[in-house]
């Protein structure tokens, strides 16, 4: 797939899988797995991206003794999600177009 | 590899990054091997999921800009004494000289790998429209009676145009090939300031 749109994609789907209660690292690789497949690297730098930008933020909490992080989504990352909506509603119309001209040749 | 040799030799392998950025990518490691663990995972399998520790480097070290590298490389580990800030400047003419050339050089080893490129894309083009230049040419002296040099311009158009459509996916290889080739030396100057930094 295409980089660029796949990383506007996996940016969603991260916010997407802290949307309904905060989440922490390895949880999100899991609930995302059977949808599409994110290497460890991968989630760190859309996760850093996402907190640059204010979509989430992170706190540590203590776990069995250890510090796990936990990521919380924003106003501003549940508006990113409300947007793919919208954005995909276009995205949508593009697919139709695109698979109809495949239809005519 | 158990968790400790593999968060070992991540942070080695990060030599050269920012010091927080290196604790917190190891830390980060860590959360991810222990909650593994925790799902019943042995140490060796939870880092085996997580994939060989040298492709972690490299992707991390392909996603780190170089301007942060050279930063991080430059930036004095503590305060500069009064002579050696003299010594730098005196030195100037000597130091900036020799970085000013170096960077030409690799400049200079990018712009000869371009232009080898540019120069197979303008044959290609000659080819393309020498091509369909002489079929052009074939079909009017072919109209003006001249039967033989007609095909024989058409003939001669085909063959170049036959070759340009050859030599297109030549050049589109190469072009890759280019690609592929900058790619590997702008990571292997990123390497250079990370192995300094290693045997510091």
């Amino acid at each position: 797939m295409d980089i660029q749109l796949k990383r506007g994609l996996l940016d969603v789907c991260v916010l997407a899988a802290i949307k309904n209660e905060d989440s922490y690292g390895y949880q999100i690789i899991k609930d995302m797995k059977p949808y599409v497949e994110l290497s460890e690297s991968t989630l760190y730098t859309i996760l850093k991206r996402l907190e640059l930008a204010q979509m989430l933020t992170v706190r540590s909490v203590e776990h069995g003794g250890r510090l796990r992080k936990y990521y919380r989504i924003t106003q501003a990352g549940l508006r990113r999600i409300e947007e793919f909506r919208e954005e995909w509603q276009e995205i949508v119309l593009i697919y139709q177009f695109v698979t109809k001209e495949d239809r005519n040749e | 590899m158990n968790k400790q040799e593999f968060l070992t030799r991540l942070r080695l392998g990060l030599a050269g990054l920012p010091q927080e950025e290196i604790a917190e990518r190891v830390s980060f490691y860590h959360e991810m091997i222990d909650d593994r663990v925790e799902d019943g995972l042995t140490e060796e399998e939870a880092v085996a999921e997580i994939g060989p520790v040298e492709a972690v480097i490299r992707q991390i070290v392909a996603e780190t800009p170089l301007p942060r590298l050279v930063r991080e490389k430059v930036k004095p580990k503590r305060q500069l004494r009064a002579w050696e800030i003299v010594l730098l400047v005196l030195g100037s003419p000597i130091w900036l000289a020799l970085g000013i050339a170096a960077a030409a050089v690799l400049f200079s080893v990018y712009v000869v790998i371009w232009a080898l490129i540019a120069a197979f894309w303008a044959v290609e083009l000659a080819l393309a429209v020498s091509g369909v230049f002489c079929v052009g040419a074939g079909i009017v002296l072919l109209c003006q009676g001249d039967g033989t040099r007609g095909l024989l311009g058409i003939a001669a158009g085909l063959v170049l145009a036959g070759l340009a459509i050859f030599g297109f996916f030549g050049c589109k290889a190469l072009t890759k090939g280019a690609v592929r080739l900058t790619k590997t030396i702008a990571l292997w100057i990123k390497s250079l300031f990370l192995r300094k930094e290693k045997e510091q």
